[in-house]
């Protein structure tokens, strides 16, 4: 039973890991595409430095509430089901 | 000629890679064997250095040079007559990911589904791992269960799966590791070029000629 405690508590650590990383990446995406869709905007030409800073804020502010971002908790949810799964196909079938 | 030599290099390098992680999976990953039980039992078993990482973590406390242990065995022979020998143990909860803690039973089933050579019961031992004689190293059952008959055709959906979650996951560490590489780590260097140039022009005014 202390092995299990100590998988888990492992586990949790592991996944925080990867649960920050997934967010900066996912950030770091959303980002660039934003900054991307302003470039490539042939009507938001000669507008200033500001007005692009903000736009990119506003939807940073949106992602921040997008189910997306919130998907990212499923790093932890999958190995959880999985390995729920996967004791009661070894040990109970 | 040197560009060539770092050429070999990487790919010794990459080919390395490859048959070691095709060798994990292969290690990790669920087979099935339609074998017949011929006998079950456990014997003492001497774990040495040389093959301890091929049995499960010892209790703490028991984590020597060498330690004997009494492990269950299931002796097996495939149909054509060739055999095979299963260890039986528990995995533990880290490592490989089994999560298996019902030996006891699972011995029990395997004696239970025991035949002869004239009325052959053919069962499928779910098994991860390799049976090297020369380091004494068997593979570890992790389930096992009546086959519908002797030439029964079993898909390894377990497997298929656990792949591709395995190849996307590299693909999305590379797509993870290039996004960095792309947002922080080239824009950090153009500063440090951009840093340099000042600098030359900070150095040259001073070293270089009026």
């Amino acid at each position: 039973m202390i092995g299990f405690i100590r998988a888990a508590i492992l586990g949790f650590i592991l996944l925080t890991l990867i649960y920050v990383l997934v967010g900066i990446y996912s950030r770091s995406v959303r980002r660039e595409r934003l900054e991307k869709e302003w470039d490539s905007d042939p009507a938001r030409e000669g507008l200033t430095m500001a007005e692009r800073d903000a736009y990119i804020a506003s939807g940073m502010e949106a992602y921040k509430h997008s189910l997306r971002r919130k998907l990212i908790v499923l790093v932890y949810l999958i190995p959880a089901a999985v390995f729920a799964v996967t004791v009661y196909l070894v040990n109970y079938q | 000629m040197g560009a060539n030599l770092w050429k070999w290099v990487k790919r010794v390098f990459w080919t390395l890679v490859v048959i070691f992680v095709a060798g994990f999976l292969h290690y990790t990953l669920p087979q099935h064997d339609i074998v017949r039980v011929t006998n079950t039992y456990n014997r003492l078993t001497t774990v040495s250095t040389e093959n301890a990482w091929a049995y499960s973590v010892p209790d703490s406390g028991t984590a020597e040079g060498t330690a004997t242990r009494d492990i269950r065995f299931i002796e097996t022979a495939f149909p054509d007559g060739s055999v095979m020998v299963y260890r039986n143990e528990d995995t533990g909860w880290i490592w490989p990911p089994y999560f298996k803690y019902d030996s006891s039973n699972l011995q029990a089933e395997a004696g239970n589904l025991k035949s002869s050579a004239e009325a052959p019961k053919w069962v499928v031992v779910t098994h991860y791992g390799w049976r090297f004689p020369i380091i004494s190293i068997y593979p570890n059952a992790v389930s096992v269960r009546e086959a519908t008959s002797v030439d029964e055709r079993i898909i390894p959906w377990v497997s298929i799966v656990l792949v591709l979650i395995f190849g996307f996951l590299v693909f999305m560490v590379r797509r993870m590791w290039l996004q960095f590489v792309e947002r922080m780590v080239d824009p950090a260097m153009a500063e440090v070029g951009e840093a340099q140039d000042r600098a030359k022009g900070f150095f040259g005014r001073l070293f270089g000629r009026k």
